[in-house]
């Protein structure tokens, strides 16, 4: 009796174990329902390559820590050419509520392609980056993301209304001519998540939905994103001052505020927030 | 609080007596359900054979719930130890381990103060079950009507018991800004509670306070008695924090403004937890009671090991801020030299820095 109350013990051990070892594992990236949609809504039956890492590749840590901030990081690896360029960055999150975490469009003057920023994660889901070259060709790479609740999560650093819309930049290079420079430029702003409920049920979701960057006139980077970008969104990429100049930020909500700030960029003088 | 809880089935032997505690024969052993080992505390985890041993058990009464009626398993499975700290002040103390359902989401320290007339209970604990426990403690050793149930904060291992409460009718006392964050919150929070405890969330809920205070301020209630101060603090912990002291007795209710032993967690601001620290460290009080560990070591001194762990933080994050070091390579770099000093670091440690980071890059 023991001993078959043992060998049964053990066998349920055995099973029990096995049920929850890993509870969620990586699941195979192609077979994602959601994906299967999003695609199809997105990308129609257009070739995906896919899980290149040639041409673009996706950065984060293997754990994530907080939902609501999700540091991420997308490099195209190809040389940004005139003949030959990343056009758009799509980055997906296939089980957030708008899927579609941010639009992003670059030039041959973009230096490079990247985009750093920060994400939410209202469920565990795979994050893609497809990039979309001049030329209409598809590359995907993606990462498995372990992180929920991070877009109903509510935001925890109240933004005071007179700094709502404030941007920083940071810069760690000496400006050089026709050198690629990496720029991080900070918004002050709550992003407030639609799932992060008000009390409120008339109270329209105040989150960034545009954000563009220009030198000179010229376009460097845009994007269109939403509230899967974590409050006070920060977008680190690259652009190329081919002369002494100004870098122009101008930031759009859903409340249609417009938010602006430029930098001048000067091999003598530096940078200097105007 | 305990927001990530993947099964650590190593840590949760504080609902099982063994009799044969040393012995790897679990054919030999028996098995009692409902009654709690003194709690391990964080230090007893290097006992390998043991907890090897008892993970072996609470992997058998996890599959009890297959064999009986979940009720059934509720009424014998909450085991709710509580200590008098003080005169009139009884504590439990919640488990370190990953909430499960094997244990209900005991977590938080929770407890209550009897007075002549009324109890007060600071936090009603994890679940439903864990809230039912804490009134049969209550029902131990008084029959005195519970007139209010403060929620120190927004975090699911404080406040998921307080429905256990109602139909006493008590004034449920919250910071003024918790009915925003639990409806920020809640939808997040009861989902991920009912994956993780199964059928032994039921009758877990969000509840709302009826009385709310403005951070800054303080009330007192009366007990009979004894006159117990409610204080709302600015942005620390959580933006939605309470203490409470029994007056009578000096006796300091943290809820998670103090952890002992488990890794401290910042949902808010660093500079206004330190702040809030700083303030706290003045209270002349004779007994405290953290949210999370033990109450053994001296006040104030019990705080110096949290307020190390902030202030490294602090500096570190500054210093990787200035540096231009990314939020992505921070959170590995910053703060490891406390990495020995905290039970669950690894779970919790990073998301302080990140929360710290995104605070602090706007000074």
């Amino acid at each position: 009796m023991k001993l078959r109350t043992t060998l049964f013990s053990a066998l349920f051990l055995g099973l029990y174990v096995t049920a929850h070892a890993n509870p969620n594992p990586e699941p195979d990236h192609t077979k994602i329902p959601e994906w299967a949609v999003i695609k199809d809504l997105m990308f129609g039956d257009r070739v995906i390559n896919p899980d290149d890492r040639e041409v673009i590749r996706v950065y984060l840590n293997t754990r994530a820590d907080d939902a609501a901030t999700v540091p991420v990081m997308i490099n195209g690896l190809i040389d940004q050419s005139p003949t030959d360029y990343i056009k758009t960055m799509y980055v997906i999150v296939d089980r957030n509520p708008i899927p579609t975490a941010g639009i992003f469009r670059f030039t041959p003057d973009s230096g490079r392609v990247k985009m750093e920023t920060r994400l939410r994660f209202e469920q565990y889901s795979f994050v893609r980056a497809v990039a979309e070259l001049n030329d209409g060709r598809l590359y995907m790479s993606q990462r498995w993301v372990k992180a929920a609740g991070g877009c109903s999560a509510p935001m925890g650093k109240n933004v005071a209304a007179d700094s709502m819309g404030k941007m920083r930049f940071r810069v760690d290079d000496q400006v050089e001519y026709d050198k690629p420079m990496l720029i991080e430029l900070q918004v002050r702003h709550p992003n407030e998540s639609a799932l992060a409920s008000d009390l409120d049920p008339d109270h329209v979701p105040q989150f960034v939905r545009n954000v563009n960057v220009d030198y000179n006139g010229d376009p460097v980077m845009s994007g269109e994103v939403n509230y899967s970008l974590s409050d006070n969104p920060v977008f680190r990429f690259y652009f190329v001052p081919r002369a002494e100049g100004d870098l122009n930020v101008k930031v759009e909500d859903t409340h249609d505020s417009v938010y602006t700030q430029s930098m001048r960029v000067s091999e003598e003088d530096g940078v200097a927030a105007q | 609080m305990l927001l990530d809880w993947k099964m650590k089935i190593t840590q949760m032997p504080v609902y099982l007596q063994v009799n044969n505690t040393r012995s790897e024969d679990s054919a030999s052993a028996e098995l009692q359900i409902g009654t709690a080992l003194p709690f391990p505390g964080g230090r007893s985890c290097d006992d390998y054979l043991f907890y090897k041993f008892a993970s072996m058990l609470a992997l058998v009464l996890a599959l009890f719930p297959f064999v009986l009626p979940v009720k059934q398993v509720l009424a014998q499975s909450v085991a709710f130890a509580i200590e008098e700290i003080a005169p009139g002040n009884y504590v439990h103390y919640g488990s370190y381990a990953d909430r499960s359902p094997q244990n209900f989401g005991d977590n938080a320290n929770v407890g209550f103060i009897v007075g002549d007339t009324c109890v007060l209970v600071f936090d009603s604990g994890g679940s439903f079950a864990v809230g039912q426990a804490l009134r049969n403690a209550i029902r131990s050793v008084t029959d005195k009507p519970v007139c209010y149930v403060v929620i120190s904060h927004v975090h699911p291992d404080h406040f998921f018991g307080t429905a256990a409460f109602l139909a006493e009718e008590p004034e449920i006392i919250g910071h003024e800004n918790l009915p925003l964050q639990l409806a920020a919150r809640g939808r997040h929070y009861e989902m991920t509670l009912a994956r993780d405890l199964g059928d032994a969330s039921e009758g877990s809920r969000i509840v709302l306070p009826t009385k709310t205070l403005a951070a800054g301020t303080t009330m007192t209630v009366a007990l009979g008695g004894r006159d117990v101060e409610i204080r709302a603090w600015a942005p620390a912990h959580t933006d939605n924090d309470l203490s409470v002291i029994d007056l009578s007795t000096s006796t300091l209710w943290l809820g998670d403004l103090l952890f002992v032993d488990h890794t401290p967690i910042l949902d808010s601001n660093i500079t206004g937890f330190l702040a809030v620290m700083k303030e706290l460290r003045e209270l002349h009080i004779r007994h405290y009671i953290p949210g999370h560990g033990r109450s053994d070591l001296p006040w104030p001194q019990v705080m110096d090991p949290q307020q190390r762990y902030f202030e490294l933080i602090l500096t570190e994050t500054r210093q990787a801020i200035r540096d231009n070091v990314r939020l992505m390579d921070a959170v590995n770099q910053i703060g490891y030299s406390q990495a020995q000093n905290w039970v669950n670091f690894e779970t919790y440690h990073r998301r302080n820095v990140t929360t710290a980071y995104t605070e602090l890059e706007w000074e």
